[in-house]
């Protein structure tokens, strides 16, 4: 009989704690919450740290950044990169340094570089990117470069550039131009060649 | 009240007894129907939250209109709502048509009569029974009846087993609930709810408000047991081995869908708010204003019923998420050989307390 009412009050007191502990995580939902509003909160960007002290390396990389205006089209990124992503196609530009403005092309780079060549196609694959930034090195320009990471403040960082489409990640970086202009840059021009 | 009120307004214009009375019916009836369903989109809203906040999370959060639902997921229910009643409703083939369909309006029939007799507060009533405590409970025993033809209609073993335990199960509650539902009968000599809670009014000694649970140590301890077989009754956790997820997939409710399933969600919370009612009616003074001498009028009354029952409600939602399911030889244990036993204890008590003080 002792027992009965020992029980009784064994569980009514252990059911009491219980709701205490839910009613405190209740009335603390503001400090206790652990749900992030994704699209609108995220985490933050975690530091890295590869074992060494360098401040090249310790950056976060992003994604590949081209400045179009400031590439030269020496194919020296495309050669280097182990993944094969980068692809340029250039035309060979009858005036050299000179602005051609029906295809957007200005002459010189933001260094002074007279520039020999229009870039028609400048396409980086990102699904293919395995972000090893050798690319950056070899660019006598300095245009091809991962966002964020010591570029961060003049190009946001950006972790999470999904698409719903496999070819939303091939990135064009090339100014467009429609056929009849390419042909026109291709098709040697008669006073020259005379 | 308002149906009789109607009746009487109904004469005053013509001689039409009949006519009269299915009017009063039905215009009694249908701001209650709004009301159920009202009760059901606020009580879902606020069960979501209480238990995201209960485990850390926030729950439904919409930004806005569109593709969200709502600021802080306001619309969530209503887009529940509008999602079941477009959702197909599927019959199994081999299930027994006539009852498989049948079942949600018996146990929608159940809730709703019991909402009936509720008494919002001193005028505000649709029926005022001389017997209004034995009508809800007698009243919300017709759900049992649903549920058990909802499991065997449904020709499945997961609804078959979850309907015997339910049956079970609310065959059990019914007796310390009734023993318990005995006490504030006993305190004010009637049955009639609006009487009953008329005698709690004023104060005892000054301070705490008249209410029955006040009363005496005996009642007190029999508003528990009430509160708890009513939980018990309304097939919520921790007395949710009839639906019991994890075992039985959905209970009486696998083989439902859509429109029939939103019945049975709606029956399940206005079973929750006429339980409460119940309650609050019995043993937390029913309108009466807490602070004993003030904030009295009709308006104040409907106000302070409200809070109480939504403080049970919450109070439900609370055990819900705190407390594991039992198990069936535990819930069996509670209800016979714990619930009883201080029922009949509490009876006791109450009559000598009667005798003796007064």
């Amino acid at each position: 009989m002792y027992k009965y009412f020992t029980n009784i009050y064994e569980t009514v007191n252990t059911l009491w704690t219980g709701m205490r502990i839910t009613f405190r995580h209740m009335i603390h939902i503001k400090r206790d919450n652990v749900t992030l509003q994704y699209p609108e909160e995220r985490w933050p960007r975690p530091e890295r740290n590869i074992g060494f002290d360098h401040k090249d390396y310790n950056v976060i990389r992003s994604r590949l950044h081209v400045d179009i205006d400031d590439c030269i089209g020496c194919l020296k990124c495309e050669r280097v990169c182990p993944v094969d992503c980068i692809t340029i196609n250039t035309i060979k530009t009858p005036t050299r340094g000179e602005d051609i403005s029906e295809v957007n092309h200005t002459g010189e780079t933001s260094n002074g570089t007279k520039k020999a060549m229009v870039v028609s196609r400048f396409t980086i694959d990102m699904s293919e990117c395995c972000y090893c930034n050798l690319c950056v090195y070899p660019c006598p320009e300095e245009c091809i470069f991962m966002v964020g990471g010591p570029n961060s403040s003049k190009h946001p960082i950006d972790y999470e550039f999904s698409q719903f489409d496999r070819k939303d990640l091939i990135y064009q970086f090339a100014k467009k131009l429609t056929p009849d202009q390419k042909k026109k840059l291709e098709s040697p021009k008669p006073e020259v060649e005379a | 009240m308002t149906v009789d009120f109607l009746i009487d307004w109904f004469s005053t214009i013509g001689n039409f007894p009949i006519l009269a009375f299915i009017l009063a019916v039905v215009i009694s009836g249908i701001p209650l129907f709004l009301f159920m369903a009202l009760n059901a989109m606020v009580a879902v809203y606020a069960e979501r939250k209480v238990s995201a906040f209960m485990m850390d999370r926030i729950g439904p959060m919409g930004q806005g209109p569109g593709l969200h639902a709502g600021k802080w997921g306001l619309l969530q229910t209503v887009a529940d709502a509008i999602k079941l009643l477009v959702k197909e409703d599927t019959i199994p083939q081999t299930s027994d048509k006539l009852l498989f369909k049948m079942a949600p309006f018996i146990i929608f029939i159940g809730a709703f009569l019991g909402l009936a007799a509720v008494p919002f507060n001193s005028s505000l009533q649709v029926v005022d029974f001389n017997v209004g405590v034995f009508y809800i409970i007698a009243v919300g025993s017709i759900g049992v009846i649903g549920i058990v033809m909802a499991g065997w209609s449904s020709n499945n073993k997961w609804s078959l087993y979850g309907a015997m335990r339910s049956a079970a199960q609310i065959i059990s509650y019914e007796i310390p609930a009734g023993l318990s539902i005995i006490i504030p009968i006993m305190m004010a000599g009637t049955m009639n709810l609006q009487t009953m809670i008329q005698f709690q009014s004023g104060s005892i000694w000054g301070i705490l408000p008249n209410w029955i649970i006040f009363n005496n140590p005996f009642t007190f301890l029999a508003f528990f047991i009430f509160f708890i077989s009513a939980v018990a009754e309304t097939n919520r956790t921790p007395f949710d081995i009839p639906e019991a997820e994890s075992e039985l997939v959905a209970g009486w409710m696998t083989e439902y869908s859509g429109f029939r399933w939103a019945v049975f969600f709606l029956s399940e919370y206005a079973n929750m708010f006429v339980v409460s009612g119940l309650a609050v009616a019995g043993f937390l003074g029913g309108w009466q204003s807490p602070i004993p001498g003030m904030f009295d009028s009709a308006g104040w009354g409907l106000f302070w019923f409200m809070v109480k029952v939504i403080f049970l409600i919450f109070l439900m939602m609370w055990f819900r998420w705190t407390f594991p399911r039992l198990r069936v030889d535990q819930l069996m244990h509670v209800c016979w050989k714990v619930f009883i036993p201080i029922a009949m204890f509490n009876i006791f008590g109450v009559g000598i307390w009667k005798l003796i003080i007064g």
